[in-house]
């Protein structure tokens, strides 16, 4: 076995026998599920956790956000791994908060786990030692674009940038010091196997709308009213006829929740609230369907002779995986699960759903492949993990083994990495972008 | 002759005669002809005019005529309308088979009660006794359909309204008139038991509206993403519309019943040119301008959403019906002789309507109904089956009134006329209802 090889073994056996530990992590996260920004208990967790490693950390980046560090024996590029902190709301999932509806739904417990668990592979000192470069481990909040309303409270308040947490990481500086990021996502789709790795997903953007009516008795006086629901149920109606114009292959989503309909049904709602997603392939194909949702929520407002407020919110950049960062997680993947069980899709089509990892990817290569021991569907009330070796110590193996191969020999292949692959923009560039997709109009129907 | 003589030589000239007014309605039942292309209805009337000796006019808004019965001495004029169109329903049994046309509105009775009218008063002495004239007026295009035929006439400058009575206004036709009258047909299950005769309803206005929705084709397969669905367009607005019922009064009885009269032209292609027609009706004429204003909006919206453009053309209706009370008892006096006081029913709002309430706007005027079809009126299955009251009854009734109007020196009449308020004059009503045409273009 060579020196690199025994270095992998050894960090699979360290990985092995916290085992069950690193399990306990992730179901005590599973049956404590806090959603975006909020996550205070998991990030306390998260925190504790590297304490008691003895892993340098900083805590309350941007919110709930722990960042730690592992020194490598020589000076070199810095590997991010990242796990979200945040869970959904899905309020009929088994392990939802019966208080909050928050509940892991998408697996982001086992990305903690996982995190924490590549750290200790990591962080045996005959692996440390050849490292040519750091590791951060990185728990990062709020990848679920959800509680919109929420949030643009924050922003307003000035506690946060942007919506989502890798967002603020990048604006707050928290990857100025960071060359590559990885992490690995949970999957129960069955063309996913075991790993898989693809090549882009969509980006999106995110609307808060808010319909403007005049209330009135119901029953006796509906003609003084103004319904802002039937102004909304007009804008929604409009939205689905759009769907013809778009392109199969830009992967369009428009798609949203009615988060206040009304006050009581006696009353003419004047006050109803839209919470919206535009979803495509490239920023242009966003931009295009977002014109197209403000023109249909300007259609509802004037039908009813109200008036609409949209807000245009940065949502996040389309994924695109380094496929050099890829393929190197992939002999590690293939090394724990065989080839036959890795699901190569870099020549698939584009995932609909979105990740504020497809920002990071902005401003460094990112990868962000799936891992299965799940069943259900994602964001369904039935997703569950079935397999935590797959889950959880597989991916941390995969990350571990996967920093070795980047970071060993002078860091070669991470250079190698870097160099293919320079950024798409600065930082600066990129937060000079999102905050200029942030807008808001107002639209009087008459 | 006292009145009770002249009225009685009325109605034996009408039992005499009558049969004859009743085979001219179902004669002109057998040609139906919508609203002013009825050439052959009203070449039809003129030869009945011209076999009675009664001089008229025709070609009036293309296709009326206006007889004149001249009183013994001079007075005020009272004139009779008998309306000349059909409806169009293909499916009705009775429909013409190219056209499909049917008189599904029972229109075809009114010509019949009119000619019994004038049956009546050639009874030998009546006119002699009268002081004043009765205009004998077929008019055109009661049913406000065909509307962008209609509409092309206007532009054509054949017409300027889509509608026969507020052509005759505008011609001068009614210009002599100083009371109006005519009955038009009902369904004997209309919720008045089994009474003959209705009078005192009120009618809805309206606007009419011409819509064209303008797309962008493209190959509805090969590249949707490069069209305009004009038809999403009307789809949208068409909800925006319905949106909006819950903001119309009951009182204000708001009726708005668009179609889609161009749907697109060919599936695989996205529409790219939709237009529709609608009405818009109310009980008063600011609901209906209100109603109408909400109208637009939605139109605009649904053009809105889909990036197209809309164009609107606003065309004026008809005004909301009011009949003249004083008039409405002399009526009720005679129908009753007739039929019996008890078989009068008294008639709250209808939601129709119907250019009688142009006329009524200028003029006293009644429009009652005679109980005498089945079916649904303006369906497949309407039929006059009571000729006998629809044409017979409802021609004595009109008959016997302008008798009372214009016996011992008309003073009936000129009392009604006297006390009636007119909501606006001739020339009012002229420049009001030419100042609901509108025509806008809505883009983005």
């Amino acid at each position: 076995m060579s020196g690199i090889e025994s270095l992998k073994a050894a960090a699979q056996s360290a990985i092995d026998r916290r085992r069950d530990w690193l399990i306990d992590i992730a179901d005590k996260i599973l049956r404590n599920p806090e959603v975006g920004f909020q996550e205070f208990k998991t990030a306390q967790l998260v925190s504790d956790k590297f304490s008691e490693l003895g892993i340098d950390h900083t805590d309350g980046v941007a919110i709930t956000g722990v960042t730690g560090r592992l020194r490598g024996g020589n000076v070199g590029p810095t590997v991010a791994i990242l796990g979200e902190l945040d869970s959904l709301r899905v309020s009929e999932h088994r392990h939802a908060d019966p208080e909050t509806g928050a509940a892991h739904a998408c697996g982001h417990n086992c990305q903690i786990s996982m995190m924490i668990g590549a750290a200790i592979g990591l962080m045996i000192p005959e692996v440390q030692r050849v490292l040519c470069g750091d590791v951060e481990l990185m728990a990062v909040p709020a990848e679920e674009f959800i509680d919109v309303e929420y949030r643009l409270g924050l922003h307003r308040e000035g506690k946060i940038g942007f919506l989502s947490g890798k967002q603020e990481f990048i604006r707050l500086g928290a990857f100025d010091h960071v060359d590559m990021a990885m992490m690995v996502h949970s999957s129960a789709s069955p063309e996913d196997a075991k790993f898989s790795l693809g090549a882009t997903s969509n980006g999106h953007l995110g609307k808060y709308v808010r319909f403007v009516g005049k209330s009135a008795h119901a029953g006796s006086s509906p003609h003084r009213g103004v319904n802002a629901l039937q102004a909304a149920m007009v804008a929604l109606h409009a939205l689905n006829t759009q769907r013809e114009t778009f392109q199969d292959p830009d992967i369009v989503r428009l798609h949203g929740i009615l988060t206040h309909g009304g006050v009581a049904a006696n009353a003419t709602p004047a006050d109803v609230r839209y919470e919206g997603r535009v979803r495509g392939r490239t920023t242009e194909v966003i931009a295009d369907a977002s014109a197209k949702m403000d023109r249909c929520l300007k259609a509802g407002a004037l039908a009813l002779g109200a008036k609409v407020e949209i807000t245009t919110i940065p949502g996040y950049f389309p994924l695109s995986n380094d496929l050099t960062f890829g393929s190197i997680f992939r002999d590690s993947a293939e090394r724990l699960v065989g080839k036959s069980s890795f699901a190569d899709h870099s020549n698939g089509p584009t995932r609909g759903g979105s990740t504020d990892m497809g920002d990071l990817g902005q401003i460094m290569p990112v990868i962000h492949p799936y891992t299965g021991g799940f069943s259900g569907t994602g964001h369904g009330e039935d997703y569950q993990v079935v397999d935590y070796e797959q889950a959880v110590i597989r991916p941390a193996k995969a990350m571990a083994m996967a920093v070795i191969d980047l970071l060993a020999n002078d860091a070669a292949k991470a250079n190698e990495v870097i160099k293919r692959s320079p950024p798409k923009m600065t930082r600066q560039r990129y937060v000079d972008i999102q905050n200029a997709r942030m807008s808001k109009e107002s639209y009087e129907g008459k | 002759m006292n009145l009770q003589e002249t009225k009685a030589a009325v109605l034996t000239e009408i039992d005499r005669r009558g049969h004859e007014a009743v085979a001219a309605a179902k004669h002109i039942l057998n040609d139906p002809e919508p609203g002013f292309r009825e050439q052959n209805t009203s070449r039809f009337v003129g030869e009945k005019l011209r076999e009675m000796g009664i001089p008229f006019e025709d070609g009036l808004a293309l296709t009326g005529l206006k007889g004149v019965m001249s009183g013994g001495k001079s007075g005020p004029t009272v004139g009779v309308f008998g309306e000349l169109d059909s409806l169009i329903v293909p499916d009705h049994p009775l429909s013409n088979t190219e056209t499909h046309a049917v008189h599904a509105c029972g229109h075809h009775t009114q010509i019949g009660s009119l000619l019994t009218v004038a049956i009546g008063l050639q009874a030998a002495g009546v006119l002699e006794s009268l002081a004043g004239n009765i205009a004998l007026l077929a008019v055109p295009a009661e049913e406000f359909i065909e509307i962008e035929y209609r509409d092309e006439l206007r532009r054509a400058g054949k017409l300027e309204f889509l509608g026969g009575k507020s052509e005759f206004i505008k011609l001068g036709v009614m210009d002599d008139v100083d009371i109006a009258m005519m009955t038009h047909t009902e369904n004997q299950d209309w919720g008045y038991e089994d009474k003959k005769i209705g009078v005192g309803a009120n009618n809805n206005g309206m606007v009419a509206k011409r819509i064209q929705f303008n797309g962008v084709a493209a190959h509805a397969g090969g590249s949707p993403h490069l069209g305009v669905n004009a038809l999403n367009a009307a789809n949208i607005a068409l909800m925006g519309i319905h949106a909006q019922r819950e903001t119309f009064r009951d009182e204000d009885s708001i009726r708005i019943h668009p179609i889609i009269t161009k749907g697109g032209t060919v599936v695989s292609s996205v529409p790219a040119d939709v237009r529709m027609e609608t009405f818009v009706r109310g009980s008063s004429i600011s609901a209906y301008v209100a109603a109408s204003e909400k109208v637009d909006r939605a139109l605009r919206a649904g053009a809105l959403a889909v990036g197209g453009s809309v164009d609107i053309t606003t065309i004026p209706g008809y005004t909301p019906l009011a009949q003249d009370s004083a008039l409405t008892e002399i009526y009720v006096s005679n129908a009753g002789q007739i039929v019996g006081s008890d078989n009068i029913a008294r008639m709250g709002h209808r939601s129709g309507s119907t250019d009688m309430g142009d006329i009524s706007q200028i003029m006293p005027a009644i429009h009652p109904y005679a109980a005498s079809a089945t079916g649904k009126a303006h369906g497949n299955d309407y039929e006059v089956q009571d000729y006998d009251l629809a044409v017979t009854t409802a021609g004595k009734a009109m008959a016997m009134t302008i008798v009372d109007l214009l016996f011992d020196g008309a003073h009936q009449a000129n009392k009604i006329t006297k006390n009636f308020k007119a909501s606006m004059t001739r020339s009012d009503y002229l420049s009001w209802i030419r100042s609901i045409y509108s025509e806008e273009t809505y883009t983005e």
